[in-house]
């Protein structure tokens, strides 16, 4: 390596610049081979290859894309492209990232994705990474036969798939809504209000449906009192007749309450005779009943309805 | 064979210090270290060697305006005009020789410390959205460091298009000019016949160079215990 001319300038420019533009061109081939997915969005860009698509009804549509959605797209989606890598479409999935393809298709050994999600969390590589949930086995089990079937963006079903997790979606309260069905029975409630004082509450600032204590006013409500809330009966949801007058004659009068969810009668007058009407009760989902008021066999038919039965100190 | 002592002393001259020669090596290798540490995941490694990047920037920052002759931007920094008169001269043939860095290689060097600097600077408040984020990427909002986590694989480009340029540079005063700039980079010491007649290079002290990279190291200490509060 000495620093005389012995062993360098040999090369005419024009040489050695034509050797810079070979390797420099052998080096953005390596480039592109070495990011595929760089080397496949340049020819997509260019219109020379398309991008794969699964079908909307598709099993990755319906099962394995929500799954990445909720689980891997917030590191691996546009926002954030960790290790080059996307898992928010059918196309990105398949070229997987920097240290190449993480689906192969029929082969789940050796599927980077499914090696990954299954590895224990005290594991460095696992994902999602520590502090984040792991996918349920159920979730994994969806991936691991998606990827052993092909990896497939027609299939619609795959066999020994466990069954989808209902969604439940909660009803969001909507004050305005409230205040329109408030309005509606507001002289009533007025009115009752004030002749039954702090027995009749809405259930929530959003909300027109109303709870009845009427246990406040023990012997002084009975029967009478109640047919007088026969106007709210279409908002009330929850009635505690605990301790009060009340006796069987109202028995039709609850039976016919269409929202009422929750009713307490432990220590009124009310028999088996009452409870045995409890089954016309459409939206009813508890009962509180007091120690001997009813034997198994009068709330037998309530328990068919999967209507719950509290008694004594169990109640709620 | 190896050349005699004496005669290689006479034809031989110290062009660049210590400080400068280990700066450059250094870079070389933090260099390769952080791509390394970035791409196996290696994240713990990949933060020492960012902010012992930044520690050797702000040395070479502060050698460059303290240090011995051919370190000083003073130096080897030139007007845009002098730079292209320079490459013209080049193209046309000409023999000029520099003891330091010559227009287009000083021009390479700040571009190279800027560039990097932007680098580690961007590093410092970037996260890799899952179980690590720079020294500084709570000081800004999540979006801000994501951001900057962009940016901060752009700039990496940028360093390797920067890096490929001065190879081939190198290169070509290698292998078309006959000038070995490499050699020189690791003994200190250049033949006389690619040096200019009149030498006039004046080193810096060694104890003065360890104090600024005491500061530097400092520095950048303090940067890493701000992600440890």
């Amino acid at each position: 390596m000495e620093d005389r001319a012995g062993l360098s300038g040999r090369l005419s420019a024009a040489a050695y610049f034509g050797c810079v533009a070979l390797l420099t061109l052998a080096g953005a081939g390596l480039a592109m081979l070495a990011r595929p997915a760089f080397a496949h969005g340049v020819l997509r860009t260019l219109g020379l290859e398309t991008a794969p698509q699964a079908q909307s009804r598709s099993f990755y549509a319906t099962r394995v894309a929500p799954l990445l959605e909720t689980r891997c797209v917030s590191c691996h989606g546009a926002r954030r492209e960790k290790a080059s890598l996307r898992l928010d479409s059918f196309a990105a999935l398949l070229l997987g990232g920097k240290h190449g393809p993480v689906i192969r298709p029929g082969d789940v050994r050796n599927s980077e994705l499914y090696i990954r999600i299954s590895l224990p969390a005290s594991d460095e590589r696992a994902m999602p990474p520590s502090g984040k949930p792991p996918l349920t086995e159920d979730e994994k089990t969806v991936i691991r036969l998606w990827i052993a079937d092909g990896a497939s963006g027609a299939l619609q079903t795959i066999a020994g798939a466990p069954p989808p997790v209902a969604e439940v979606k909660i009803p969001q309260d909507d004050p305005a809504a409230a205040q329109k069905q408030r309005a509606a029975l507001a002289q009533s409630v007025r009115r009752l209000q004030a002749r039954f004082p702090g027995t009749i509450l809405y259930e929530s600032r959003s909300s027109a449906n109303l709870e009845v204590n009427a246990s406040l006013l023990g012997s002084a409500f009975g029967d009478a009192e109640l047919l007088a809330l026969l106007p709210l009966q279409a908002r009330i949801t929850r009635l505690d007749l605990s301790g009060t007058a009340v006796t069987d004659t109202s028995a039709p009068v609850l039976a016919g309450m269409p929202a009422l969810r929750s009713l307490r009668i432990g220590g009124s007058r009310m028999t088996q005779v009452t409870i045995a009407a409890l089954r016309q009760a459409r939206a009813l989902k508890s009962l509180t009943i007091g120690s001997g008021q009813a034997g198994h066999g009068a709330l037998a038919p309530l328990l068919e309805k999967h209507i719950a039965i509290y008694g004594g100190g169990d109640a709620p | 064979m190896r050349p005699d002592p004496q005669t290689h002393a006479q034809t031989h001259v110290r062009v660049w210090d210590l400080p400068v020669r280990l700066f450059h090596w250094s870079i070389v290798f933090l260099l390769c270290l952080s791509w390394f540490s970035a791409d196996q995941g290696y994240m713990r490694v990949h933060l020492v060697s960012g902010l012992t990047l930044l520690a050797l920037l702000l040395f070479r920052i502060a050698w460059g305006l303290v240090g011995s002759t051919t370190a000083r931007f003073r130096n080897f920094l030139h007007s845009p005009r002098r730079v292209a008169e320079y490459l013209k001269g080049l193209a046309g043939g000409d023999k000029i020789f520099y003891a330091g860095h010559n227009p287009a290689g000083g021009l390479m060097v700040v571009a190279l410390i800027a560039v990097l600097l932007a680098q580690v600077a961007t590093g410092l408040f970037a996260n890799d959205g899952v179980r690590f984020s720079g020294p500084l990427a709570l000081l800004v909002s999540e979006d801000v460091s994501t951001r900057l986590t962009g940016i901060h694989g752009l700039i990496f480009d940028l360093i390797l298009l920067l890096v490929w340029c001065h190879v081939v540079a190198v290169g070509f005063y290698l292998l078309v000019k006959g000038d070995n700039l490499i050699w020189p980079m690791v003994t200190g010491k250049k033949h006389r016949s690619y040096l200019p007649a009149e030498l006039n290079i004046v080193f810096t002290r060694l104890y003065i160079a360890l104090l600024l990279l005491a500061v530097s190291a400092g520095i950048a200490a303090w940067v890493m215990i701000q992600g440890d509060l």
